[in-house]
């Protein structure tokens, strides 16, 4: 059944649209990532026009965060001091990847950024993740338990030297407000450019760089992806109008009953191999993206609508 | 209705002395509404040929029919590999491309009239046109960009030539099929009927078609594009609200 979506300015199967919601929302469920990663480079598959697919897709991210967010903070999940602090550095982050995003797409270089970016950050992380996940497997049939690591040791001392010290009580932390500032601001860039919510990289960020202990650091970072992808939603809206709300919601109807029964079978496998998966498939669209850069296209040439040069005309 | 119009036409055409027009059109739609269902239109242009112009019983007669959509600054990009990956390098700006153009004929383009005569009628989308703006001013464009604008249009059936056929009915009659698929620009058209006989031009009209979004679809854009702000606004609220229902609903 055609649906014409009129921001998008296409034609599409509506059944399409709902089941792609559903295998994206089923695979974050099954891992709890919010799945913008994989639904960008889809929409962009199936002809949406790349621009359309990142800033509707933020606004599919801001309704999927909000479900979750929900369900931590009646578990008490969410260091809100924490997530303000990393929102006032998604705003600044997300202002200037949605400027930039505008400005790319009049040169004609938005699919290059999105591809770029999809490259370095998923194959970064995707990798590491992996490296991780493997090395926790092979561990844990070895029987060998990694010796706990104090809690002063776990930040690097140039972090203790950092200014504008702030106590964060629900993360039992006391650090520099800055490092979060910076965090929630290279967030809120991804968010804006590549159409994703961001957690698989503030989810890393927050364990490791912050030292934010696990039962918070989901629920905080959903909590601040909410507001980020919001952001970035209304400025892409006064930036380019690619946001199709019809498409968002299409997708959301899919994505919503998929992500129900995707988490009902993740709680039956290991987190180990749950990361491992996740890693992968991760790393699947990093190379799928770097081929696309990598090889030489079958058509060399491309038509687009000539962009005026002043933005929100 | 339209149909009895056309009759009458017709009949006013083969009958009446005044030789004003020797050829009359009209199209089964000629106002196209997209709507959340569209998926392409298939019209259909109904013409007929009078006496004063050629005589139809006697003489063999040739129809072009030429759709041409309304025309937006378009850029054609080619990719070049730069430091190992393909990149959007070189491109081009057509100020005024046609946004849908389509040539039907009731014979293969070549065998109705010299190719000289197509251009003086920019008949054909080699005859188009297409001029390019370029730091240096306007110019004609690299041939390469030209092609790759037809090729890429054509694959999108945005640009169709020799594909569609202009059948001859009976005694003056004929018809042909306009077809304009899903992804068609908004916007006026304009549908050009050329009578040719032994390779020269011997009538010409032209009727208009509007295309354009309608009812909820025109409403959806003209908000995104005159209130972009509450636009990104209300998407918000509708995705904040459908999230917060997704997690009641989950919850149980």
């Amino acid at each position: 059944m055609p649906l014409y979506l009129p921001i998008a300015e296409i034609s599409m199967d509506i059944f399409l649209v709902i089941g792609m919601g559903a295998i994206v929302g089923f695979l974050s469920g099954m891992f709890g990532v919010g799945g913008g990663f994989l639904m960008t480079p889809l929409l962009i598959f199936v002809g949406v026009p790349p621009a359309a697919a990142v800033a509707t897709q933020s606004n599919v991210i801001t309704a999927a965060s909000v479900s979750g967010a929900l369900a931590h903070f009646r578990r008490q999940g969410i260091d809100i001091k924490m997530g303000i602090v990393l929102i006032i550095g998604g705003a600044i982050g997300a202002y200037f990847g949605a400027g930039v995003f505008a400005y790319l797409r009049q040169l004609g270089q938005v699919d290059l950024m999105i591809s770029l970016a999809y490259v370095v950050f998923l194959g970064s992380v995707g990798g590491l993740m992996f490296w991780e996940s493997v090395r926790a497997i092979l561990r844990q049939r070895r029987g060998y338990v990694p010796p706990k690591i104090s809690r002063e040791d776990r930040h690097k001392a140039w972090i203790h030297a950092l200014p504008f010290k702030m106590r964060f009580r629900k993360s039992k932390l006391y650090i520099s407000a800055l490092l979060p500032l910076l965090i929630g601001m290279l967030v809120g860039v991804l968010a804006a450019i590549m159409g994703v919510g961001g957690g698989f990289v503030m989810v890393p960020a927050m364990i490791y760089l912050l030292g934010m202990p696990t039962n918070v650091v989901i629920g905080t970072s959903l909590f601040q992806i909410i507001f980020v992808t919001a952001l970035t939603t209304i400025f892409h809206s006064v930036n380019t109008q690619t946001v199709d709300i019809f498409l968002a919601v299409l997708l959301l109807f899919g994505a919503v009953g998929g992500a129900q029964l995707g988490a009902r079978v993740g709680f039956k496998l290991k987190g180990e191999y749950l990361r491992a998966l996740l890693a992968m498939l991760v790393l699947v669209v990093c190379a799928n993206m770097g081929f696309g850069l990598a090889l030489e296209p079958d058509e060399l040439y491309s038509v687009a609508p000539a962009v005026s040069t002043k933005a929100g005309q | 209705m339209r149909l009895f119009t056309l009759i009458l036409a017709i009949f006013f055409v083969l009958v009446g002395n005044t030789p004003a027009t020797a050829l009359v059109t009209d199209l089964s739609n000629k106002r196209i509404e997209i709507r959340y269902s569209f998926d392409g239109a298939q019209l259909i242009l109904f013409g007929a040929v009078g006496s004063s112009a050629v005589d139809p019983v006697n003489d063999a007669y040739d129809i072009v029919v030429v759709v041409r959509g309304p025309e937006s600054a378009t850029i054609v990009r080619r990719k070049d590999n730069v430091g190992g990956i393909w990149i959007n390098d070189a491109n081009l700006n057509f100020p005024a491309a046609p946004g849908y153009y389509a040539v039907a004929a009731s014979r293969p383009l070549s065998e109705i009239a010299h190719a000289t005569v197509y251009a003086n009628y920019g008949i054909g989308f080699a005859n188009l046109p297409l001029i390019a703006r370029t730091d240096r001013g306007l110019m004609e464009p690299d041939p390469d960009f030209k092609k790759a604008l037809y090729r890429l249009r054509a694959k999108e059936n945005l640009y169709r030539q020799e594909l569609d056929s202009v059948t001859l009915v009976a005694e003056g009659l004929f018809r042909t099929d306009v077809y304009l698929p899903a992804n068609v620009p908004v916007g006026e058209f304009l549908v050009e009927t050329f009578v040719f006989q032994e390779g020269s031009l011997k009538a010409r009209n032209r009727i208009r078609l509007n295309v354009d979004k309608e009812g909820f679809e025109r409403a959806a854009y003209d908000f995104a594009h005159g209130f972009p702000f509450l636009y990104g606004l209300t998407a918000v609220l509708v995705a904040l609200g459908a999230g917060w229902l997704a997690g009641v609903l989950g919850k149980k």
